[in-house]
This record gives structure tokens, C-alpha cells and sequence, in this order.
């Protein structure tokens, strides 16, 4: 005997109209809105931002100085042209992923996401809002070095891209780190990590003539040397090369880090 | 009417050597079981620390000079001595202080002087892989052969505890744990940079140099180095006074801060 389903249709009086928003009408007031949202409490993080900024740029730089018995000119403008790098690298490498562990700590971390906005409208506001506010504390330190070292630097107009796409790609790959990795003491141990990097091992602040071969080969695929580099080009002459081999690299990382955001805020758990 | 004797109970305040040495075995016990998910994971950053530091500096100059090697080399376990008791110590009492838990500790039956001393043991033991490490990168690296003198114990034992009644200091005297932890992160910025523990002191600018003799950082590096390289040091036994005095004025404080009553 067949049973014949007939799926009944609900009386159209009660049916509520579905919408899901959508469209790019949507996507843009989100964005809009996001920025002041409290999540990313950024009026009372902007002033301590900028102090950690000056701290690992001018601070690092002049410390920097006393490891050397006498400071060249050469070593000077070294140290001078990577503190911007030295600077950019904790709000968006260290310290985004640290805010993003803290929300997931405090379990606020859900809560964000469950917002009736794009999640990719949320993410692009992030990476809207941190790029700039890198901005006050890096062009600080640089000013506080070079008065200190009293070098000359020959500003190009290469510093505006170069520093934008620094300060973005900083931004985009501590934010995806942060969302790709679930588990917060993984990303707290490669953030530590990362500043012993930055510091020691990394060619920013010294040439890379003082690297063993097989170290600089890795860091011209990793994105602080490369960094330094197109910083380097837009503050003086002559001291940077392979300048479109780092800004390709740069921009590699940045779109790994937009990946890795991807991924993250699209998964279901 | 009757009457009820009641047996009198006399108040027995326990002391002496015996009950001393039972409640410093009680605390160490406590204190290695309370981080023993971080003391592993303490001594590989150690390790890595020292190692990397002793390799890492090497690469901000084209070729190191052994002076500056041999500063190097025999500066960085001073900082390693120093991280456990100095850095994190105060934090972790900070941290005691937020979560509430500070007084239940303080309110354990044991003399607060054995609470004190197994501290120093295990800020003391954790320091040590990280020093010896420190020591081995530096002579496999710079090929530095240091003369370890039966004076280096000494050098150890003092850094190490002047460090960590500073810490100690810091942590149970301060009120504010986020003053507390600020001070702390401030300090390792302090040891590698603004001291000259690292490098010589004429590297600094003149005043910086000055101020830094009347802290023990400077003078701790140079009781290690007096210990390690004899050659580098001319005059270690002031240095060894200024650190102790420090220690001991700091264990006061410590000691009036733990005893005190609120």
C-alpha cells in the first residue's frame, strides 16, 4: 500500500517574510557601524598602543645603541631605519592576537561573531581600523630616533605604500593567527616567540651580512626583513635592495593572513 | 551546684630548627606542586633564553670582538638568575593578590620565613639549566674558556637572592598588582637594555652609568663576571657588598610587608 506525503502549506496569515539582509547596501553599513562596536575597545586601547609602540621602536632602538663600544654612521642609520619596522610589528603582530585570546578568555569571543553583521564585514573593519592606529606611534619613534641618533634620512614618497602595506600586513596576519589558531596559550607562545624573532634574529636593525647563509635565505620569505626593507627604501638611499621581491612577499603574507581570517570566521565548530 | 572541671589546654606556639625545616619541606613541596604546569615550560624558555640571547647578540655586530663576547657571554645568566625571582615572582604574588588567594597563603601554618626561603630555592634551581646553557652556547660560539672558580657559588647564591627579595619586596610591599606587574615587565626591559650587564658601562651615557651603581644590577653582573672571567673585574668586593646590602634591605621590607598586620 503506498502512503502518499502531502506536505501541507502553513496558512499564509502567520508566515513571517525570511529576511536574511544581504547585498552590498548591507555589507557596507556594517562595516560602518563596526568600528564602534565595544569589542574593539579601541578609545581605551589607542593611548597604551601608541606607549608599547614607542617602547618597542624608540625604546628597542636606543638600547640597541649600547650593545655597540662606538655607533657609526652606517650602524646609526641601520637603527634608525628599522625602528619604524621595530614599531610596527607589536600592535599587529603581538598585541591584536593578545586581544583576541583575552576575548576568548572572557568568552566575549562568541558573542562578536554572533553579531547580526558579515563577519567578513567585521574582519575588514578591524584591518581598517588597526592599520591607521599603527600609524601615530611608528612616525613617533622614528621622529624620537632620528633625533637621538641625529642621522639624515632621505624621505621618498616609496615610505606611504611601504608603510601602509607594513602596517596592513602586520595587521592581517596577527588577526588571522589569532582566529585560525583556537587554542589562546598556541598563540601566546608564538607571539612570545615572535618578539625574540623580531629582536635578535632578524636583519632590521643590523645588514643581513651578519646572518649565516641559510638564515637570511629564510628570512627572505618571512615578512620582517622584507618589511625593514621597503621601509628602508622609503627612508634613505641606497641601503635596501630586492625591493619588489619584499613587497611581493609582503603582499603574499598580507593575503595569508586574509586566508587564515577566512577560514577562520567560516568554519563551524 | 555542681562544678565542671574543665582540662586545661595549654597554647603550644610550635618553633624551633625541626618545626622550621618541616614547614620549608611543607612549602617547597607546595610551591613545585602549585608550578608544575608552568616549571617545565619555566626552564625551556630558560634554556632557549640563554642560549638565544648569548647567539642572538653576536649577530648585531659583523664580527664580535671577544670583549664584547666574553660581556656577553657572562652577562646573560645574571638575567637568568634573575627572571624567576625578579620578573615573575612579583607577578605571581600579584596575581595571589587579584585572585583572592594571597591571604589564604599567607594564613598557612608555617613560619612565613620558610614560605620565603622555598621561593628562593626554586627561583634558584629553575635559573640553573638556563645558565649552564647559557655558559656552553657561549664557549661552542665564541670558543670563551671560562675559569669557573669556587667564588662563582658564591656570586650565584648572592645574585640570586638579592634578586629574589627584590621581587619579593615588590611584590607582597605594593599594594596595586597592576603597579606590581607594570614594575616587573618594566625590569626585563631594564636588565637587557639599561644596565650594563650585557655590555660595559661606558657604553651608557655617563649619567645612566652613574645612576646604575647605587642598583645592584650592575654590581651582580660584576661579582658573576669577577667569578667566570677574573680578568674583566677590579674591584668585586665592594660590588659583593652593594648586592648584599640590597639583599638584606630588601628581606627587610620583605619581612615587615609579610608581617605586618592590615
Amino acid at each position: 500500500m503506498n502512503t502518499t506525503a502531502t506536505r501541507q502549506a502553513p496558512p499564509s496569515a502567520g508566515q513571517l517574510p525570511s529576511t536574511i539582509r544581504s547585498g552590498a547596501g548591507h555589507w557596507l553599513r556594517s562595516l560602518h557601524r563596526m568600528p564602534v562596536r565595544p569589542q574593539t575597545g579601541a578609545r581605551q586601547w589607542a593611548p597604551m598602543m601608541a606607549v608599547a609602540q614607542v617602547f618597542m621602536g624608540a625604546g628597542m632602538a636606543v638600547m640597541y645603541g649600547f650593545f655597540y663600544p662606538e655607533v657609526d654612521e652606517v650602524t646609526a642609520l641601520y637603527i634608525a631605519t628599522g625602528t619604524p619596522t621595530l614599531a610596527l610589528i607589536p600592535l599587529g603582530l603581538l598585541m591584536l592576537p593578545e586581544s583576541v585570546n583575552q576575548q576568548r578568555l572572557e568568552g566575549t569571543f562568541d558573542f562578536i561573531w554572533s553579531l547580526p553583521a558579515p563577519r567578513t564585514a567585521q574582519a575588514t573593519s578591524t584591518f581598517l581600523l588597526y592599520t591607521p592606529l599603527s600609524l601615530p606611534g611608528m612616525v613617533l619613534s622614528l621622529v624620537v630616533v632620528t633625533l637621538l641618533c641625529g642621522v639624515q634620512l632621505s624621505v621618498s614618497l616609496l615610505i606611504v605604500p611601504a608603510v601602509l602595506l607594513c602596517a596592513l600586513m602586520a595587521v592581517s596576519v596577527g588577526f588571522g593567527m589569532a582566529l585560525a589558531i583556537s587554542n589562546p596559550m598556541v598563540v601566546s607562545v608564538i607571539t612570545s616567540a615572535l618578539t625574540f624573532v623580531v629582536l635578535l634574529f632578524s636583519p632590521i636593525v643590523y645588514p643581513p651580512s651578519h646572518l649565516p647563509g641559510w638564515l637570511f635565505a629564510v628570512h627572505q620569505a618571512l615578512p620582517f626583513y622584507t618589511m625593514a626593507v621597503v621601509i628602508r627604501a622609503g627612508l634613505s638611499v641606497g641601503l635596501a635592495s630586492d625591493l619588489t621581491q619584499s613587497f611581493l612577499v609582503l603582499g603574499a603574507w598580507t593575503v595569508a593572513g586574509w586566508a587564515m581570517t577566512g577560514w577562520g570566521i567560516g568554519r563551524r565548530r | 551546684m555542681t562544678t565542671v572541671t574543665v582540662p586545661y589546654a595549654p597554647i603550644v606556639v610550635r618553633g624551633g630548627p625541626a618545626y622550621w625545616l618541616g614547614g620549608y619541606r611543607t612549602m617547597l613541596r607546595w610551591q613545585l606542586a602549585s608550578l608544575r604546569v608552568w616549571l617545565p615550560a619555566l626552564t625551556v624558555i630558560q634554556v632557549l633564553f640563554g642560549a638565544g640571547m648569548v647567539l642572538g647578540i653576536g649577530l648585531l655586530f659583523e664580527d664580535i670582538s671577544p670583549a664584547a663576547a666574553l660581556y656577553v657571554s657572562s652577562g646573560v645568566p645574571v638575567i637568568n638568575l634573575l627572571v624567576i625571582g625578579l620578573i615573575l615572582g612579583p607577578q605571581l604574588v600579584a596575581d595571589q593578590k587579584a585572585q583572592g588567594s594571597y591571604d589564604f597563603l599567607q594564613a598557612l601554618p608555617v613560619p612565613r620565613t620558610t614560605t620565603a626561603a622555598a621561593w628562593y630555592t626554586v627561583s634558584l634551581v629553575g635559573a640553573l639549566p638556563g645558565v649552564v646553557v647559557a655558559l656552553l652556547a657561549a664557549q661552542l660560539r665564541y670558543g670563551i674558556t671560562f675559569t669557573v672558580s669556587r667564588a662563582l657559588v658564591a656570586a650565584v647564591l648572592l645574585t640570586a637572592f638579592t634578586g629574589t627579595m627584590l621581587g619579593y619586596a615588590l611584590g607582597h610591599a605594593m599594594s596595586n598588582p597592576m603597579a606590581t606587574r607594570m614594575i616587573a615587565s618594566l625590569l626585563s626591559f631594564v636588565l637587557v637594555g639599561f644596565t650594563p650587564i650585557l655590555f660595559p658601562p661606558e657604553q651608557l651615557p655617563g649619567w645612566l652609568a652613574a645612576l646604575n651603581w647605587w642598583f645592584p644590577f650592575r654590581h651582580m653582573a660584576v661579582i658573576v663576571r669577577d667569578a667566570l672571567a677574573p680578568e674583566m673585574v677590579a674591584d668585586a668586593p665592594i660590588s659583593y657588598l652593594v648586592v648584599a646590602v640590597w639583599g638584606v634591605g630588601c628581606a627587610v621590607i620583605a619581612a615587615w610587608a609579610v608581617g605586618r598586620r592590615r
